[in-house]
């Protein structure tokens, strides 16, 4: 709504004197890519700031930078070194290695190789796709929904139970399986939402404890016997069933892991543009979340619009829950979903670099995707540890949160220089 | 509160039921009558608890101690179970204006009281184990202690009207700092101050972002609780492990007060405690004093209530935010060198959710000082019975005990404040006309 009006007020006085800038600066004021790149270039800059000052050598070479006439230009060399050995590792990890292409351009082998990068880039996207767009919809609503991970190891719980207790035909089961995630992550995201519909307790407390409580369930269910793989005293839990795995797209042979999960992925992105713009309750959710007034003018009622989204919500992220489990791992251990692996966390940072937007979120979480996926090559080749993804990704979210600033950096106009606009405003409604 | 807290127009009305004290008082009785049920008649006639009042790793010395208390568990748990209920019904009938939430937290006391009686009883699963009042009271004292610079933080920030959510990420950012200088210096002064300039500089971030930019304080907050983790683990993999003599963990040393940490039961708790401990008590006492006695203090609630109205009769208003977050938050650092100087050495993830828990106390004490003590306490205690119940076998798994801290904050949270009322202009970005 902001951002149209905007756009109004900017077309509307087209002669104006300061709009007569360069076609480069008119382009960057306005489009939010651009603000994303910038943050990204920025991320990537601080990234690097972290790794100069953790690595011993790096340090080393600049300590010694007074000792002789060509000390500087090594140090210098040692920091390009260095840094640019964990990007190169990040982005050959998570994109393309020319020299593994090359290989199979020459020989013509080993194409699986030159694909493994983009798959597992793809394969760690697609999850992230449904989460990032279950917690967009939450925060078009005006709804702070930070219990996307809790609600997604919820749905992975419940779809391994199904996938692995039951015996049926593939046609039934992977839906059914499906299905069970979702019906997970709405138990866990109803509550936060009732809670916060009757009582007006805020939802980000409620659903940042429950991703604790949610946590100690986890390790709780996969120890306890009926989920519990037999013969093993550690949690973890039974293998899904064929019938209820989401195959590899390219076959089990191919050694490339992405999934039709991306077909589940892309059914949620066109259900989440449809639902947002073209359905009438998600037009009384965009209301609510851009008006809460006029929406409560309007007769919508906000108790049955906070606790459809937190159903909505929670269901997509138990989605996203259910998808990771049955296309990679498909069984669930302790660590599922926890700590760096948390895509709900992630999922929230995406969400905010999308701007909320079905097809942002599609290109945002492919960028997160392929930096926590190039982060992990990154650790195997370098020794720097996977958290300098996260850094990175949390210094976007924090420079896209705030776009005057990013036009400050880079000295650009900055007129209609609108964040991230939320309803989440205090603790009071 | 100020009179000039005239709610602004775009505040939404509340969802708040009527007659809160009534469910406060279902749920107190029904606290009770379930410690009546399962803690009094759940437990055989002739069983009963020992109650120790001397800690056990006694460096205090007290010339004179109290001997243990041998106690029928039936009939002390039927009487707390008796009280609770008592209390709850006089909540349902008489629905008393004030202090429900002390009527409250006075039947969760009995209930974690009955709840150890229970679990030490003598003819039972854990026979032999006393239930050691005194150092149960010292061990949730630390937490306490943690929970309170937490809240506090978050009342000088909120009360000039930022939000302060990222507690959390200030933890770890006041123990990851606060473990590299007290492990290279041995000196807890130093690391103090290291926390809180991590804590500062965290605080300038968020007021930054915040205030001369106007983002979303929410986010800010989220965000940089996601950054300070992960960076944390990053240096902690980086450069903690390499060198594991930058974090060997010492423990800041106690400072017994003369005279006073003779005192049983009281003197150890009170008398017998780190500086941070000390610390604390100054801090809740000086900031009470200053937000509600001082000028300072109106000013800074005027411009938490109502900025424009506070900007009119000249307080800058925007410096004003600035300082009280950047000291709210070099406060919250300092919390996180007293969690480290509790705890142990840093590890990634260990403070485990505190900082929000300090959020929820801060709600809970209503945005005041001596609320946030409270709340403090009480959480203080749950979280250690929570995390030190499984010493006693009872029939209740680890993972379930460990959702305790968490579901209480979310039952408070939820609706057993009753009716909270944050600043009027908590969280609601400001521009200077």
């Amino acid at each position: 709504m902001t951002e149209n009006m905007a756009d109004v007020l900017a077309q509307a006085d087209p002669g104006s004197p300061v709009e007569r800038r360069s076609l480069w600066t008119r382009f960057s004021s306005k489009s939010p890519v651009v603000l994303a790149l910038l943050a990204l270039v920025l991320g990537f800059l601080i990234g690097a700031l972290v790794i100069i000052f953790s690595t011993n050598t790096v340090l080393d070479a600049w300590r010694g930078i007074f000792s002789s006439w060509g000390a500087p230009g090594h140090a210098l060399k040692v920091t390009f070194d260095n840094v640019g050995a964990a990007y190169r590792a990040m982005f050959t990890g998570s994109v393309f290695d020319p020299s593994q292409f090359w290989h199979s351009i020459a020989t013509g082998k080993q194409w699986d190789n030159t694909l493994t990068p983009l798959s597992e880039t793809l394969t760690y996207a697609t999850p992230l796709i449904i989460a990032s767009i279950a917690v967009g919809i939450a925060f078009q609503t005006g709804i702070f929904n930070i219990g996307a991970n809790g609600q997604a190891i919820m749905g992975g719980i419940a779809g391994a139970s199904i996938g692995s207790m039951i015996n049926m035909p593939a046609i039934v089961h992977i839906p059914l399986t499906l299905a069970a995630g979702i019906v997970g992550g709405m138990v866990a995201g109803s509550i936060p939402g009732f809670l916060k519909a009757y009582t007006g307790a805020h939802e980000v407390i409620v659903t940042l404890m429950l991703n604790y409580v949610i946590a100690f369930f986890l390790v709780f269910v996969l120890l306890s016997t009926p989920f519990q793989l037999p013969g093993q005293s550690n949690d973890i839990s039974r293998t899904m069933h064929s019938s209820a795995q989401l195959a590899p797209l390219f076959g089990a042979a191919s050694g490339l892991r992405v999934s039709y999960g991306i077909f589940i992925a892309a059914a949620v992105v066109y259900f989440a543009w449809w639902f947002l713009e073209r359905s009438s309750l998600g037009f009384d959710f965009r209301i609510t979340g851009n008006n809460p007034n006029a929406a409560r003018a309007s007769g919508i009622n906000a108790r049955r619009v906070i606790v459809v989204v937190f159903l909505i919500s929670g269901g997509l992220a138990g989605l996203a829950g259910v998808v990771q489990v049955s296309s990679t791992t498909h069984y669930v251990d302790g660590n599922f979903l926890i700590g760096s692996a948390g895509i709900g966390f992630t999922a929230i940072t995406v969400a905010l670099l999308g701007r909320n937007r079905p097809m942002g979120i599609v290109w945002g979480s492919l960028l997160f995707a392929a930096l926590g996926v190039g982060g992990r090559n990154m650790q195997a080749a370098t020794g720097i540890p996977l958290d300098l993804a996260t850094i990175i990704q949390s210094v976007v979210v924090l420079f896209v949160a705030t776009p005057v600033l990013v036009k400050e950096i880079f000295r650009l106009r900055s007129s209609s220089a609108q964040g991230i606009q939320l309803a989440t405003k205090g603790w009071g409604s | 509160m100020t009179d000039l807290a005239t709610p602004t127009p775009s505040a939404a009305p509340k969802v708040i039921p009527v007659g809160r004290t009534r469910v406060i008082g279902y749920i107190t009785a029904g606290l009770g009558l379930f410690v009546l049920l399962a803690f009094g008649l759940g437990s055989s006639g002739n069983a009963h608890s020992v109650l120790t009042f001397t800690p056990v790793n006694t460096s205090t010395n007290a010339p004179w101690s109290i001997g243990a208390l041998t106690v029928l568990t039936r009939y002390w748990n039927m009487a707390a179970g008796l009280i609770a209920i008592a209390i709850g019904v006089h909540m349902i009938v008489r629905r008393p204006a004030k202090g429900a939430m002390v009527r409250f937290g006075v039947a969760a006391i009995l209930f974690l009281f009955a709840l150890l009686l229970w679990a030490g009883r003598d003819p039972g699963p854990s026979q032999g184990l006393h239930v050691n009042l005194t150092s149960i009271l010292i061990g949730s004292s630390a937490l306490a202690m943690v929970l309170i610079y937490g809240a506090l933080s978050g009342i000088m920030c909120e009360r000039a009207g930022v939000v302060n959510i990222a507690i959390e990420g200030q933890f770890i950012g006041g123990a990851f700092f606060g473990s590299v200088i007290a492990s290279t210096t041995n000196n807890f002064l130093l690391a103090t101050l290291a926390g809180a300039v991590a804590g500062a500089l965290l605080g300038l971030v968020l007021a930054f972002l915040s205030l001369r930019y106007l983002s979303d304080q929410i986010i800010v907050g989220v965000v940089l609780v996601t950054m300070m983790s992960s960076l944390s683990s990053y240096l902690n993999l980086q450069v903690l492990s390499p060198y594991p003599n930058l974090n060997t963990g010492n423990l800041a040393s106690n400072i017994a007060i003369p005279l006073l940490y003779k005192i049983p039961i009281i003197g150890p708790v009170f008398f017998n405690q780190s500086g941070f401990f000390y610390f604390m008590i100054v801090l809740v006492s000086l900031i009470s004093f200053g937000l509600f006695k001082t000028r300072w203090g109106l000013r800074v609630r005027a411009v938490g209530e109502h900025p424009k109205a506070a900007e009119s009769v000249g307080i800058n208003v925007i410096r004003t935010r600035y300082i009280n977050v950047v000291l709210g938050v070099a406060i919250a650092g300092v919390g996180g060198v007293a969690f480290m100087a509790s705890q142990g050495a840093f590890q990634v993830g260990y403070t485990s959710g505190l900082g929000y828990v300090a959020l929820a106390a801060l709600i809970f004490g209503r945005w005041r000082p001596s609320g946030a003590v409270s709340a403090g306490v009480l959480f203080g205690i749950s979280a250690y019975l929570a995390l030190n119940l499984q010493t006693y076998n009872i029939p209740i798994s680890t993972e379930i005990l460990g959702m305790f801290p968490y579901l209480i904050t979310i039952a408070v949270v939820a609706g057993l404040v009753g009716r909270v009322r944050p600043p009027a202009a908590d969280g609601q970005p400001y521009k200077r006309d």
